[in-house]
């Protein structure tokens, strides 16, 4: 080995950055699996609208549903009108509820209130609602 | 005092080596058909030794399930009250192995060899033996065995238009017994594969060679759809092994190289 | 630079570090002569530390039940990302786990290496494979496949050939009068919880002693003498040795890095290597599967049991063998550790070897 003829310390030194690389390398293919092994499920990429009959909201009735993972709610403003919402508070993330005596959303972690439109009413939310679009295909009503 | 730690730690080490030392001693559970039969000689025990290299035995059929009886009671086995059967006249075999194979049954009654049953035509027997029922291939097709009844033009016909199907299913079968070995979920496929295999299997009973030739597309087309899913897991195990075998390559190369560090080390302190 | 200087000191005020690595890595010295045996140590720890990773990550997606058991398995090996290789590096991680284990035991009988002052680093040591091998027998049910089911029932079952009490044990192994559900949750709680958290500690005693005593020097080469019996506790130091780090450290890497790599070769070409094919069948209570055999390194014992007429008496065999090489070190007392000057340790040694490589084969193929 043309090697031998490097005092050792000098040999030692090259061998040390070889094998440094080589367990760089090892270290990174032991690590992608794990990475991958731990990694979320992918929700297949496209985004699905959700599909659910007119019928099972009232007028001025709300309806909690998960949308892509997360709690989202559907709520009949008047008769034949829907909005929809994530139902995700803005302020900590605690899930609001619909209090159909003031029609109004209301977070039960620090009293964040929502009208129907999604805007603040008060409390300390720092931005209204999320709004995911509605259509009304016939009895279906189609979510996202 | 350290005789007096062995002496703690032996009752505890007789404790765990039960648990440690496990004795495989379990034997299958025999009917009592198979205890008498077993032992007998003479053409009353000869179906045993028969039985026991066939393709019912490996899928845990036993005597009862063709020939009835009470397989737990030495005294009332071979009863009439108790479902025995017994052995069938020649003509009744088909209907007595149809009562499970019912689909072939359907077509080799349609096919001129069922019709035929009665006057010197064939039953299920005749081409596949009775108790040492091997798992049907197309070899059973052969000179030979045709033979006895007509002539073997006929049937080497039938076994062309049935042999491209044939290989292709067991190929397949083959293939995905080698996954399912190496831990792949293999049900669904195996499944269609079993069906495929059924429904091919039925279809060539009718022994009519056009018939066969016309279906063959539409079975092609089905395998072909497992085939591309076992060649793309094929194709993912050759990857593995060709990312395992670089793992491999550089661990060992790693090891190596902290050996000659090792031995750099050694030359500078002058170690033997 | 300046900030690594910083932080050594930094630590070295409040910890004192420059004073643990000098004792501990840079100034402690090992012995010169120091085999390729010497490295299965760390090769086991780094092992165990894999079996700790690969098992923690199965965890995320196994479900002790009996219900879900296998079909979790199942898609861990074919749903979830990269799961076949986690799966198959803690399965194939086990088996290699023995085989080191054996050639640490086995290496540290040929050197005498267990004899006094070290007696009771063999015995605690002797306990740690007894507790692997524990936590082999109840991984092995997880699966709850039709091998983990029959292997773990007639496993519990020679617990019932012990005089009196015997009937009992099995049922208390089994927490039931059939391995069932409460079975699978009993070994389901030793094999993640019990067992590792037991492992773990007498590992470290372990270590902590064989630090204690020091590491003997190989009995080997001309300018060898057996010490004089120690009265008095003393370190054995090695004052013509080489330091741990970096020196030593290099071999026990190497070490490490070859066993890696027969686990891989072993994960990426014959993976089912220790997979029979009833382990790929579900568990089913009302069908014993043909040919059922414990795993390798239980062969010896499962057919120690099948040559002695009595349950009773080949139990007690395998009792008095396990007894007899956990109190080696208190029955074998004299200084000697050159295995030129002790034929009848080395005869006894090559037989016993020899033996349970027979009683193994015969085992396998009977």
């Amino acid at each position: 080995m043309a090697n031998d003829s490097l005092p050792p310390n000098q040999r030692r030194f090259f061998l040390t950055i070889v094998l440094g690389g080589i367990s760089a390398v090892l270290s990174v293919a032991a690590g992608w699996p794990v990475f991958r092994f731990l990694s979320p499920a992918s929700g297949g990429g496209e985004v699905k609208p959700v599909e659910m009959p007119r019928a099972k909201i009232d007028v001025g009735g709300a309806q909690f549903f998960t949308y892509h993972g997360s709690p989202a709610v559907v709520l009949q403003k008047s008769a034949g009108e829907f909005v929809a919402f994530s139902a995700v508070c803005t302020h900590l993330g605690c899930i609001v509820k619909w209090i159909p005596d003031k029609e109004e959303f209301l977070c039960p972690c620090h009293a964040g209130r929502f009208s129907t439109d999604g805007a603040v009413l008060g409390g300390p939310p720092p931005k209204p609602l999320k709004s995911i679009p509605v259509v009304l295909a016939g009895d279906l009503l189609r979510i996202g | 005092m350290k005789k007096y730690s062995a002496a703690l730690i032996l009752p505890i080490l007789l404790l765990l080596i039960p648990i440690i030392a496990p004795s495989f001693a379990a034997a299958a559970e025999e009917t009592v058909c198979l205890q008498c039969h077993g032992g007998q000689t003479g053409h009353l025990g000869e179906p045993v030794p028969l039985w026991r290299e066939s393709v019912h035995q490996a899928n845990g059929i036993s005597c009862h399930h063709c020939h009835g009886g009470d397989p737990t009671d030495f005294a009332m086995a071979m009863r009439p009250e108790r479902g025995f059967i017994g052995v069938p006249a020649d003509n009744d075999i088909p209907a007595f192995c149809g009562r499970c194979h019912v689909g072939v049954l359907e077509d080799y009654q349609a096919s001129a060899h069922g019709r035929a049953l009665g006057s010197g035509g064939p039953q299920c027997v005749t081409c596949h033996d009775n108790h040492r029922v091997l798992r049907a291939s197309i070899d059973l097709i052969n000179p030979q065995d045709c033979s006895r009844c007509h002539d073997y033009g006929r049937a080497e016909e039938l076994r062309q238009a049935v042999s491209g199907t044939d290989a292709l299913i067991t190929g397949l079968e083959n293939d995905l017994a080698e996954l399912h070995r190496l831990g792949f979920d293999t049900k669904p496929m195996s499944g269609t594969v079993f069906s495929l295999r059924n429904d091919f299997h039925r279809l060539f009973h009718s022994v009519d060679v056009e018939k066969v030739r016309s279906k063959t597309a539409v079975f092609a087309q089905d395998l072909d759809k497992v085939e591309k899913e076992v060649a793309a897991i094929q194709s993912d195990l050759g990857k593995r092994k060709l990312w395992g075998g670089a793992m491999v390559v550089l661990l060992v190369l790693a090891g190596l190289y902290a050996l000659l560090i090792h031995k750099s080390y050694q030359e500078e302190t002058g170690e033997d | 630079m300046s900030l690594f200087k910083g932080l050594m000191d930094y630590l070295d005020v409040r910890l004192g570090v420059r004073d643990l690595i000098r004792q501990n890595l840079t100034g402690y010295l090992v012995p010169r002569r120091a085999n390729f045996f010497y490295t299965l140590g760390a090769v086991l720890l780094a092992l165990f530390s894999l079996q700790f990773v690969t098992g923690l990550l199965l965890l995320i997606h196994y479900r002790p039940d009996a219900a879900n058991a296998f079909a979790s398995v199942q898609s861990i090996m074919n749903d979830v990302p990269y799961g076949w290789l986690v799966r198959y590096a803690h399965v194939v991680g086990s088996n290699i786990i023995v085989i080191a284990l054996l050639l640490h035991m086995l290496s540290v009988l040929f050197m005498a290496s267990y004899k006094k002052p070290r007696e009771l680093t063999w015995l605690v040591g002797f306990i740690a494979f007894n507790l692997a091998l524990a936590l082999c027998l109840t991984g092995y049910l997880l699966p709850w496949s039709q091998l983990s089911y029959w292997a773990t029932t007639v496993a519990t079952d020679a617990a019932g050939a012990i005089p009196v009490v015997g009937e009992m044990t099995v049922r208390f192994l089994r927490g039931g009068a059939m391995v069932g559900e409460a079975t699978l949750g009993r070994f389901f709680a030793l094999h993640v919880m019990g067992l590792p958290l037991l492992l773990g500690a007498v590992i470290g005693l372990h270590l902590f002693l064989m630090r204690r005593a020091g590491i003997s020097r190989p009995p080997f080469g001309p300018d060898y003498e057996p010490p004089a019996p120690l009265t008095t506790f003393r370190h054995e130091d090695h004052p013509d040795g080489i330091p741990f780090f970096p020196h030593y450290v290099t071999k026990d890497l190497a070490g490490v890095f070859f066993f890696l790599a027969a686990l891989a070769w072993v994960i990426f070409f014959a993976p089912v290597l220790f997979i029979p094919p009833t382990a790929l069948e579900p568990a089913d209570p009302f069908v014993t599967p043909p040919h059922i055999k414990p795993e390798w390194y239980f062969l010896w014992a499962y057919q120690t049991l099948k040559i002695f007429p009595s349950k009773v008496v080949g139990l007690g065999a395998q009792g008095v063998f396990m007894t007899l090489l956990a109190v080696l070190p208190f029955l074998d007392i004299g200084p000697e550790r050159r295995p030129a000057h002790r034929p009848l340790f080395v005869a006894c040694y090559s037989l016993g070897i020899l033996l349970m490589v027979a009683l193994s084969i015969w085992g396998h193929y009977s």
